[in-house]
């Protein structure tokens, strides 16, 4: 797409929209748990799509080929791939059922005809090749069509095999599989820009794998205390640096972010860079830690910023300003109020994520009700929208949503206590090179595109 | 745990001063607290952050109560934390919170530590006895029974479990120190950096499968 589009997500006033362009998974109210989406990740060209559920499951999406006849069709994507990459697992020692839920997928970078990603669950990660076969060999010697032995005594002459049309297959197929290496749950997973290495990260501990050695893993950043009741902090996130492959951040509990670099130490227990933005004590609350612990941390396609998200806001840091972010957009600022009723309820631990557009220009982050938030931040207009079936007709505008804070609710608002807080937008993504994307609304998935006038 | 209901409740029925609304505030939250660690007590394999961010907030309680006696805790701490409309206020909440503390479950009426882990050093209550004089005891119970709550695989008897087999060359050097002092987090110090007694165990159970899991049983029983 033209690249002065993508640097103008929000610019010039109301002549650049969202449109609806598709929604995948079932319309039935009753929603089976294993098909709550629990990640969204396009690949590196954006021509594949792949979520995760609950059960298990990956589904590739594949973006359908435009055509001079259907120039509208940026924004379609249809079922690639659909495999059981984990199944639900029993500790025994622990008397503890491992989840099958697949907690994060990563794409590695394409490098064959192939495409290769990285999925996880709890405890292990699963390397899947995704490859094509629309040909079959025939005409083998000593088998005949269906794989059996052919008799020896018919077989008269020698034939040379011919390959044959077939129809298209895609087949996934588990490469290797990273096991045994994290006795918490695993929140992260980021391939390095090396292309080689790959990081995981669980509650306490981060570890440094190659992507072809599955029997061993460096313990690159261990947090445990020898004493675990002194345990206060966890790690809730980590992401390797675009382009320098020996830096890497994590999050924690508390809010804060430790840029690490590899080539200080073989254990990175000693931060390069500490991220911490000081307590404004005017908002203090017994929940102040709680909506500071970080869900997640995300670089910049440049590697010069990070952004990071809390329970309320997200925030942009500049990697070389270190005490406070150089960007703080509130996400849904109207629910301080409510954080008592949020904790009650859970809603304070859900773990919301980010992304970046493909020039950085943008950013987007979930909430609840089923909406979304997007951020430009060279004019620092944000908008509000919503995953709803209601306005998925082909290529519907998508109206801004607004929440009434306080005072009286004026028309086309919605009250802060009227939002479902049962659906929530916790996964998001965004085409690296197009406005085109992709938001999980528990077990659908919206595609939207931007509407070209 | 009729004592920590008591102590809830006065909390949330005395006047509603300033100081007193902080305390409430901190009651209800604490009795979230509580509940909440008692919720995942029943088998349901806990998240670290969520056990993590709940005994901190339960510590940081704990701290406002005590400063709160020394006048230091305001009014704003409440409106910041829980609006008017909050479930403070709500006559559900308050009935929850009579019967939100641990030990309740086991029928005991009693705020000690639970019978497999007597010896149980809480951080808190240790690092408290000068706390327990400023505070009332059924607080210093309910954070012991809470830490209590968090540690339940720490009842489990693992002796009995292994008893057949050589574990100390699995042991390192963090496990005994932490098996001694009883475990904090369920999935934590007793079992952790055991990957090797994990994959032994794997074997164990993939090769003899059910027969390991009957010796268990009769070992243990």
């Amino acid at each position: 797409m033209d690249g002065a589009r993508m640097w103008h997500v929000f610019a010039g006033g109301n002549d650049f929209q969202w449109c609806f362009s598709q929604v995948k998974g079932a319309i039935d109210e009753d929603v089976a748990e294993a098909d709550i989406i629990s990640t969204v990740e396009f690949n590196y060209s954006g021509e594949l799509l792949a979520t995760g559920d609950k059960g298990g499951r990956v589904v590739i999406f594949q973006h359908e080929q435009e055509s001079k006849n259907r120039p509208h069709l940026r924004g379609e994507y249809n079922v690639y791939s659909t495999f059981q990459s984990h199944e639900p697992e029993f500790d025994y020692l622990k008397s503890l059922e491992i989840e099958e839920k697949i907690n994060k997928i990563r794409w590695l970078p394409q490098q064959n005809a192939a495409h290769f990603l990285l999925s996880t669950n709890d405890k292990t990660i699963k390397l899947w090749k995704i490859s094509e076969r629309d040909k079959r060999a025939e005409g083998y010697n000593l088998k005949d069509e269906d794989g059996r032995l052919r008799d020896p005594f018919r077989i008269t002459s020698l034939r040379v095999p011919v390959l044959m049309p077939m129809d298209l297959m895609v087949e996934a197929s588990p490469r290797r599989i990273f096991a045994n290496a994290h006795t918490y749950h695993i929140n992260s997973i980021s391939v390095n820009s090396d292309h080689e290495t790959y990081l995981s990260a669980d509650d306490l501990r981060i570890n440094l794998w190659h992507l072809e050695i599955t029997d061993r893993s460096f313990n690159i950043v261990d947090i445990k205390p020898a004493n675990m009741e002194e345990l206060t902090e966890v790690i809730t996130a980590a992401e390797c640096h675009p382009h320098q492959c020996n830096v890497f951040v994590y999050s924690s509990s508390k809010g804060t972010i430790r840029l690490c670099d590899m080539r200080a130490a073989a254990l990175c227990d000693r931060h390069s860079k500490f991220f911490e933005e000081p307590e404004d004590p005017s908002s203090r609350s017994f929940f102040s830690e709680i909506i500071s612990s970080i869900s997640d941390v995300k670089f910049s396609h440049s590697g010069r910023y990070m952004m990071t998200r809390d329970y309320l806001s997200v925030k942009v840091w500049d990697l070389n300003m270190e005490n406070r972010p150089v960007e703080t957009y509130q996400v849904h600022e109207y629910l301080r109020s409510k954080l008592c009723s949020l904790y009650e309820n859970d809603c304070i631990f859900d773990k919301f994520e980010c992304c970046w557009n493909g020039s950085d220009s943008a950013i987007m982050t979930g909430s609840y009700n089923n909406f979304f938030r997007m951020f430009d931040r060279n004019t620092r207009r944000d908008i509000t929208l919503e995953a709803s079936r209601e306005s998925s007709k082909p290529r519907a505008t998508l109206k801004p949503r607004k929440v009434s804070t306080g005072g009286k609710r004026k028309k086309d608002e919605i009250s802060v206590d009227s939002l479902d807080f049962n659906k929530k937008i916790l996964h998001t993504a965004w085409h690296p090179k197009d406005n085109v994307i992709a938001v999980a609304a528990t077990n659908n998935l919206y595609i939207f595109q931007d509407k070209i006038n | 745990c009729q004592e920590m209901g008591f102590f809830l409740r006065h909390f949330i029925e005395s006047e509603w001063e300033p100081l007193h609304v902080c305390s409430a505030a901190a009651a209800v939250v604490l009795g979230l607290c509580l509940e909440k660690l008692q919720h995942y007590q029943a088998g349901v394999e806990l998240s670290l952050r969520r056990s993590v961010l709940l005994i901190n907030t339960l510590r940081q309680i704990q701290e406002d109560m005590q400063s709160d006696g020394m006048g230091t805790c305001t009014s704003e701490v409440l409106l910041n934390s829980s609006h008017a409309d909050s479930c403070i206020l709500r006559d559900d909440v308050r009935e929850d919170m009579v019967v939100t503390c641990p030990g309740c479950a086991e029928g005991d009426g009693d705020t000690l530590s639970p019978p497999l882990s007597p010896e149980f050093p809480s951080q808190e209550a240790n690092s408290s006895s000068e706390q327990q004089k400023s505070l009332p005891a059924a607080t210093i119970n309910a954070f012991s029974d809470a830490v209590n709550a968090m540690g339940y695989l720490s009842d489990l008897a693992l002796d009995d479990i292994f008893e057949d087999i050589d574990t100390s060359m699995y042991e390192t050097s963090d496990l005994p120190s932490a098996w001694a002092a009883g475990s904090l987090w369920p999935v934590s110090s007793c079992l952790m950096d055991m990957n090797e007694l994990d994959h032994i165990m794997e074997i164990l159970v993939n090769c003899r499968g059910f027969g390991v899991t009957q010796a268990v049983r009769s070992d243990s029983g």
